[in-house]
C-alpha cells in the first residue's frame, strides 16, 4: 500500500536548491539530467491551410490555454450580454488548440468567431499582456487570432453571409455600403467637404473613414474646419478608398490589401508624406495593418486628429470660446484607449471647452465598455451591437448626464440609437469642439443625430 | 504623437539589468533574448505596444487599489513616525 | 492504487438518451439557451488545471444549458433525474479541481447569465445576488454605495460567486474578513432530484447566526457541484475600507521570513488582512520576469508581507506595530512603490504561461498549477521542504515539470494556519500519457505530505483530482462514509456531478468497507 511519505534516497543535486534558470552562473550539472518525456505524438493535419494556420498561432493560443485564468471575461462586450463561454477569448484561442489535435475544424468554428468587436479589452486585461507581454515581447493577440481565424474561413470558403456581401459590395463601389440600399459612389467621396475649400493632395491629407464620409459627414466638416481655424494645412486624398481595415477584420485579406495598396500608392501620386486620421478605426489600419503589408516601405507618417487638436489647445493656437451647456460624460473609443493607450488627448481636449459639466469615468473602467459597433458585428449581428450599446448608455445615464461624448464614428450610429431611448445625445468630440469654437459645422450627425440635435446647421 | 514605421522599430540600446534580463524604455524590463530561441520566439513588437503596455499596468495597479480601498497608507510614513516618536 | 481507474473509466450517456434530453429541455428553455454545437461543449470541458491536451475529448459534455433563474435550473435537474442523465455545475470554471469538469459527459448546467443583483439591503448590509455574478463587477456596483463583498481569491477578476459556494473558496483577506463560507449568508440551490432547497440559517435569508437544528450551510459548500446547484446567494457586506496598507519585507533566507511571517500573525491586530511567506524558491522564480525583484540584491532571498484594511486611524495603529515587529526581526523594508505595486497585482502574476523555463533557462509556455494544503504554522516549513523535493524528483526526468516556488499564506487571523501552495509549471504542449502519470503520482505525494503533518489535503481548492483524491478518505476518516450516505440519500440516481470524490463507491455493490480499508492504507 501507499506510504504517507515517499521515502526518497537521491543524492544532493543542483535540483535541490533554488536557482534561475538561464543564469550562466548555474550549477552545469542542470544541462545533464536526460528527458525521459517523449510528449504526444504530433498529429499530421490534412488541410494544408488549417495546418499552417495552426502552426502560426499555436504559440499564441497555448499562451492563453494553459493560462485559462479567463480575466478577459468580464471585460468582454460580447461576453456581458451573451454570458455564453462559446463566445470569449479563452474560446477563441482554445478552438485552436482542439484544431492543432484534429478535434476542431474551421467549419466548426467559423460562425463562433463573429461574436467579438475587436475592441482589444481582452488582450490588454489579460496577464499575459499586462503584466508580462512588454516583458516577453509576446503578448495575448485575441484580435489577429479572430482576424486570422476569419481569414482562413474565408480562404476555405466558409463564408458569413452579410459580411461577404458587404464585402462584395465595398469591393464594387471600393466604400463600405454605410447608407444601406443607398449605393456609395467613388465621386461622393469627398461630398461632405463641399463648401470647405480645401485643396487636393499635398504633403498632409486628411484621411475620412467611410462612415464619417457618407453618413455623419458633421465629423469631418468638424475636423476640417477646426484646422482651417488654427491654419493647420492638409489636403483630401487624390482618389480615397476605403481604408481596407473591415474587409481585413471580416477575413477578406486579399480585397484589404488591394485597398492598402491603392492607398498608399495614392499618397505617392500626390507626394504626401503625413496621414491626419479622424476616425480609431482608419488609425489601425494605418498604424498596425499597413505596416505589417508593407514593412519599411510604409514611410507615411500617421497622425490622429484629436491629439492634434489637444497640441493646438496646449500652443494656444486654439481657444473654444462658446459655452457648451450640456452635461456629458466621454466614451473612450476601444481603439483608442484599449488598442492604443490614448485616452489622455481626448479628456485634454473636453476641459478646454466652457460651459461642459463633465463627469468622467476612467480609462481602466471603460476597458468593459464598447459600442459594439466595430469587427463588423453590426453587419452580422445587428441585434448584439444594439445590446452593448444599450449597456453602454446604461452606465452613462447612471451619472445622470444629458450627453456621450465619443471619438469614433463607427461608434456613435449605435450610441446614438442606445441614448435616444435614454434621453442621452451622443455626440463627436470634433464636432463639441467646433461648436465651442463658434463654428457652423453643416453635415449631418446621421439619423438619431439630426433629429434629436438638428444636426449642425448648415 | 504620432506613428513612424523607422521610429516604432527602434528600440533604445538594451542595457544589462541581471543575469536574465535587460532594460531598454524606462521602466521596461525585457528578457535577455537568448533565452526566447527554442521553444517560443520573440513578437515583433513596436515602441508603442511596449510603453502601452507598461502605462497601462500602472493604471490597473492604481485602479486596483481604489478598487479595494479609497487611499493606500505607505510604509515609508509609519517608519518615519516610528522613528519621530522614538 | 490504480485500480481506481476502472471505478471512473469513462461511460457516456448513449445518444438516444442525449436526443430524449434535447427534446425535453425544449419544453422547458428557449433555444438559444440549449447548446449542442461542437465548440459550445468544447468550451465548457476545461478548467485551467492542466490535463493531457490529447485526452481533451474524454471531458467533453454532450451539452450544455444557460439557464436564467433558479426555477430553470430546477426543471433541468428534474428532467436530467427522471432520464438518468448527468449533469455538471459549471460557474467560472476557474476552480483548480476539476469541479466543472464533466467525467461523463451529460449536460452541463452553465449559470453565467443568472448574474442578477435582486436586492441590496442597505441597513442590514447585504446583497442577494444570482450566482452567476463576478466578485468584481459586484464591487464595481456595491462601491458607489461605499460597501464591499470583500471574498478575494486569486481569480477574483473572473471567478463567481456560484463557484465560490460549491468549491467553499478561501480569500486572500479571510484573516481580516473570513473565507466563503462566512461570507455567504444563505443561499438557494437545486438539489439533484430538481427540489429547490434554501441553505443557512433562519426563514429569512439574511441571518448570520442560528443554533437552529442542523448547521446545513457548510454540507452544501465546498461538495464540487456533487449535491447540486447554487443558484441565488445572499452575501453579507463590509464597508469599503478606507485605507490599505501592503508592506513587503525582504529577508537573507527562509528561516527569518518564516519566524517573521509568524510574529505577524500572532499580533492580534485587528486590521490584519492577511501575511504571505514566500520561500527562496519563489524569489528566485521572480527574479525571471518580475520588475520588482529583477534589480534586487543577491541577499534578498526570502519575503514576508502583510495587508491591512479599514479606518486609516485604525490601520495606521496597526501598521506601526506591525513596522515595530520587523524591527525588531531584522526585516528590510523593500520600499513603498514595490510594496503597493505587488499587492495590486496579487491576482496577475499567477498563470502566466511564459514565466515556465526548461532547466536551461529557455522561455516555454507552461501551465500553472499551483498544489495546496492547510498546515499549522509549526509544520509549514517540513512541508515546504517535502514538496521541492517532489517537484525536484519530476525535473530530474523531464522538463515537462518546473519549480515556481512556495507561498505560506495565512489562513485565519491568530496564524494557527497557512494555505500552503507550490506552484508547478507544466508544460502542457509536452504534457503525453508518461508525463500525466508522473504528475498524479506526484499529486499524491504532495497530498500524502500535508496529511502526514497533520493537514489537509486542501485548504483553498477541493481535493477531487486524480491523484489526490485517494487520500480523501484517509483524511476524512468516518467522514467518508457518511459523505457517502450523504449523497447517496440526497442524489439517488447519482447524477450530479458523478465520478467526482469516489462518489460513486456510494452505489456499487460489494465491500465497500474493506474497499475503504484498502484506500486507508488499514488493509
Amino acid at each position: 500500500m501507499t506510504q504517507t511519505e515517499p521515502e526518497r534516497t537521491v543524492r544532493p543535486d543542483a535540483l535541490q536548491r533554488p536557482f534561475t534558470p538561464g543564469d550562466p552562473g548555474n550549477d552545469p550539472e542542470l544541462e545533464t539530467y536526460p528527458e525521459t518525456v517523449h510528449g504526444p505524438v504530433p498529429l499530421e493535419l490534412s488541410d494544408r491551410r488549417t495546418a499552417e494556420f495552426v502552426e502560426e498561432w499555436r504559440n499564441a493560443s497555448y499562451n492563453c490555454y494553459s493560462s485559462g485564468h479567463k480575466f478577459c471575461r468580464e471585460v468582454c462586450p460580447v461576453m456581458q450580454v451573451t454570458r455564453n463561454e462559446s463566445w470569449t477569448p479563452t474560446a477563441f484561442h482554445a478552438n485552436v488548440v482542439a484544431m492543432e489535435k484534429g478535434e476542431l475544424e474551421v467549419a466548426d468554428i467559423a460562425a463562433d468567431y463573429v461574436n467579438c468587436t475587436q475592441c482589444g479589452a481582452c488582450e490588454l486585461r489579460c496577464p499575459n499582456t499586462l503584466f508580462t507581454g512588454d516583458f516577453y515581447r509576446f503578448r495575448t493577440r485575441t484580435v489577429d487570432v479572430v482576424k486570422a481565424v476569419r481569414a482562413l474561413a474565408v480562404e476555405s470558403g466558409v463564408h458569413q453571409p452579410n459580411w461577404r456581401t458587404w464585402n462584395a459590395r465595398t469591393d464594387d463601389r471600393t466604400h463600405e455600403p454605410v447608407l444601406g440600399e443607398t449605393e456609395i459612389s467613388q465621386e461622393n467621396v469627398r461630398n461632405w467637404a463641399e463648401g470647405l475649400d480645401i485643396p487636393i493632395g499635398g504633403e498632409t491629407v486628411l484621411f475620412v473613414d467611410c462612415e464619417a464620409a457618407f453618413y455623419r459627414t458633421a465629423v469631418p466638416r468638424a475636423v476640417a474646419q477646426i484646422l482651417q481655424r488654427a491654419g493647420y494645412e492638409f489636403g483630401l486624398m487624390g482618389e480615397q478608398w476605403c481604408c481596407g481595415g473591415p474587409a481585413a477584420e471580416m477575413g477578406y485579406v486579399d480585397q484589404a490589401r488591394r485597398f492598402a495598396r491603392h492607398n498608399l500608392d495614392n499618397w505617392r501620386a500626390t507626394g504626401t508624406k503625413r496621414v491626419l486620421v479622424l476616425d480609431p478605426h482608419d488609425y489601425i489600419s494605418f498604424t498596425e495593418d499597413y505596416p505589417k503589408y508593407f514593412g519599411a516601405e510604409f514611410d507615411i507618417e500617421v497622425v490622429l486628429v484629436v491629439e492634434v487638436l489637444a497640441d493646438l489647445l496646449a500652443q494656444g493656437k486654439l481657444t473654444p470660446t462658446v459655452p457648451v451647456n450640456r452635461t456629458i460624460t466621454y466614451h473612450d473609443p476601444c481603439r483608442l484607449n484599449k488598442r492604443k493607450g490614448i485616452w489622455e488627448e481626448p479628456r485634454q481636449v473636453l476641459r478646454s471647452i466652457p460651459g461642459l459639466t463633465f463627469h468622467d469615468v476612467d480609462r481602466v473602467t471603460q476597458w468593459s465598455y464598447c459600442s459594439g459597433g466595430g469587427g463588423g458585428l453590426p453587419v452580422e449581428k445587428p441585434e448584439l451591437t444594439a445590446a452593448i450599446s444599450e449597456r453602454r448608455l446604461g452606465h452613462a445615464a447612471e451619472l445622470g448626464v444629458d450627453t456621450l461624448v465619443s471619438a469614433c464614428p463607427w461608434s456613435e450610429r449605435p450610441l446614438s440609437e442606445a441614448g435616444d431611448k435614454r434621453d442621452i445625445d451622443v455626440i463627436d468630440i470634433h464636432e463639441i469642439v467646433a461648436e465651442s469654437l463658434g463654428i457652423e459645422v453643416g453635415g449631418s450627425r446621421g439619423a438619431v443625430g439630426d433629429r434629436r440635435c438638428g444636426g449642425c446647421a448648415k | 504623437m504620432s506613428y513612424r514605421y523607422s521610429d516604432e522599430h527602434a528600440p533604445p540600446a538594451p542595457q544589462r539589468a541581471s543575469e536574465v534580463a535587460v532594460t531598454t524604455h524606462e521602466h521596461v524590463f525585457e528578457v535577455d533574448p537568448r533565452l526566447m530561441e527554442r521553444w517560443v520566439l520573440q513578437q515583433t513588437f513596436p515602441n508603442w505596444d511596449t510603453l502601452r503596455i507598461m502605462h497601462a499596468r500602472h493604471d490597473h495597479l492604481d485602479w486596483m487599489h481604489a478598487h479595494f480601498a479609497q487611499k493606500t497608507i505607505t510604509g515609508s510614513d509609519l517608519i518615519a513616525e516610528i522613528e519621530n516618536e522614538a | 492504487m490504480w485500480g481506481l481507474r476502472e471505478v471512473t473509466a469513462l461511460e457516456r450517456p448513449p445518444t438516444d438518451l442525449i436526443d430524449r434530453v434535447v427534446e425535453r429541455l425544449a419544453g422547458v428553455l428557449r433555444p438559444d439557451q440549449i447548446l449542442t454545437a461542437k465548440t459550445d461543449r468544447y468550451n465548457r470541458a476545461r478548467v485551467p488545471a492542466p490535463f493531457p491536451v490529447h485526452r481533451w475529448r474524454e471531458r467533453v459534455p454532450d451539452l450544455a444549458v444557460l439557464p436564467e433563474s433558479t426555477e430553470e435550473v430546477a426543471a433541468v435537474v428534474a428532467i436530467a433525474n427522471e432520464l438518468k442523465c448527468p449533469v455538471v455545475p459549471r460557474d467560472g470554471g476557474t476552480g483548480l479541481t476539476d469541479g466543472a469538469v464533466p467525467l461523463r459527459g451529460g449536460i452541463v448546467v452553465d449559470v453565467k447569465r443568472m448574474n442578477q443583483i435582486h436586492e441590496l439591503d442597505l441597513e442590514n448590509r447585504t446583497v442577494t445576488v444570482g450566482t452567476g455574478i463576478n466578485m468584481l463587477k459586484l464591487n464595481e456596483v456595491l462601491g458607489k454605495h461605499g460597501l464591499i463583498y470583500p471574498d478575494d481569491p486569486a481569480s477574483y477578476p473572473c471567478s463567481l460567486v456560484g463557484g465560490r459556494i460549491g468549491t467553499s473558496g478561501w480569500s486572500l483577506i479571510g484573516a481580516r474578513y473570513g473565507h466563503t463560507r462566512d461570507l455567504v449568508l444563505s443561499f438557494d440551490l437545486v438539489l439533484p432530484t430538481g427540489e429547490i432547497l434554501h441553505v443557512g440559517d433562519g426563514i429569512g435569508r439574511q441571518i448570520s447566526k442560528s443554533s437552529s437544528g442542523y448547521q446545513l450551510k457548510h454540507l452544501f459548500m465546498g461538495h464540487q457541484g456533487t449535491l447540486g446547484i447554487a443558484t441565488k446567494a445572499t452575501l453579507k457586506l463590509y464597508p469599503k475600507p478606507e485605507a490599505e496598507l501592503s508592506p513587503f519585507w525582504a529577508f537573507d533566507d527562509y528561516d527569518a521570513a518564516y519566524r517573521f511571517t509568524g510574529a505577524l500573525a500572532r499580533a492580534g491586530v485587528a486590521t490584519f488582512a492577511g501575511a504571505v511567506l514566500f520561500d527562496e524558491w519563489k524569489v528566485a522564480y521572480l527574479r525571471r520576469d518580475d520588475e520588482a525583484y529583477i534589480p534586487q540584491p543577491a541577499d534578498v532571498r526570502a519575503l514576508t508581507c502583510a495587508v491591512l484594511y479599514g479606518w486609516e486611524d485604525e490601520v495606521r495603529v496597526g501598521g506601526k506595530r506591525l513596522f515595530r515587529i520587523a524591527k525588531e526581526h531584522g526585516a528590510r523594508y523593500l520600499g513603498d512603490e514595490i510594496s503597493e505595486g505587488d499587492w495590486a497585482a496579487r491576482h496577475d502574476r499567477y498563470a502566466t504561461p511564459l514565466h515556465g523555463r526548461t532547466k536551461s533557462g529557455q522561455v516555454v509556455p507552461m501551465s500553472w498549477h499551483c498544489e495546496d494544503a492547510a498546515v499549522n504554522y509549526t509544520r509549514v516549513p517540513a512541508v515546504t521542504k517535502a514538496w521541492h523535493e517532489i517537484v525536484a524528483d519530476l525535473r530530474r526526468k523531464t522538463d515537462v515539470f518546473d519549480d515556481w516556488g512556495m507561498f505560506a499564506y495565512t489562513s485565519a487571523d491568530t496564524g494557527v494556519d497557512y494555505l500552503t501552495e507550490i506552484d508547478v509549471g507544466i508544460w502542457e504542449q509536452r504534457l503525453d500519457d508518461d508525463a500525466w502519470a508522473m504528475w498524479v503520482r506526484a499529486k499524491r505525494d504532495i497530498a500524502a505530505a500535508a496529511l502526514a503533518h497533520g493537514g489537509s489535503i486542501s485548504a483553498c481548492h477541493g481535493s477531487c483530482r486524480e491523484g489526490e483524491v485517494d487520500l480523501v478518505p484517509r483524511e476524512l476518516g468516518r467522514g467518508f462514509d457518511v459523505m457517502l450516505g450523504v449523497k447517496r440519500m440526497l442524489d439517488p440516481n447519482n447524477i450530479m456531478n458523478p465520478g467526482k470524490y469516489l462518489l460513486d463507491l456510494a452505489y456499487q455493490g460489494g465491500d465497500l468497507a474493506a474497499r475503504l480499508a484498502e484506500l486507508r492504507g488499514e488493509a
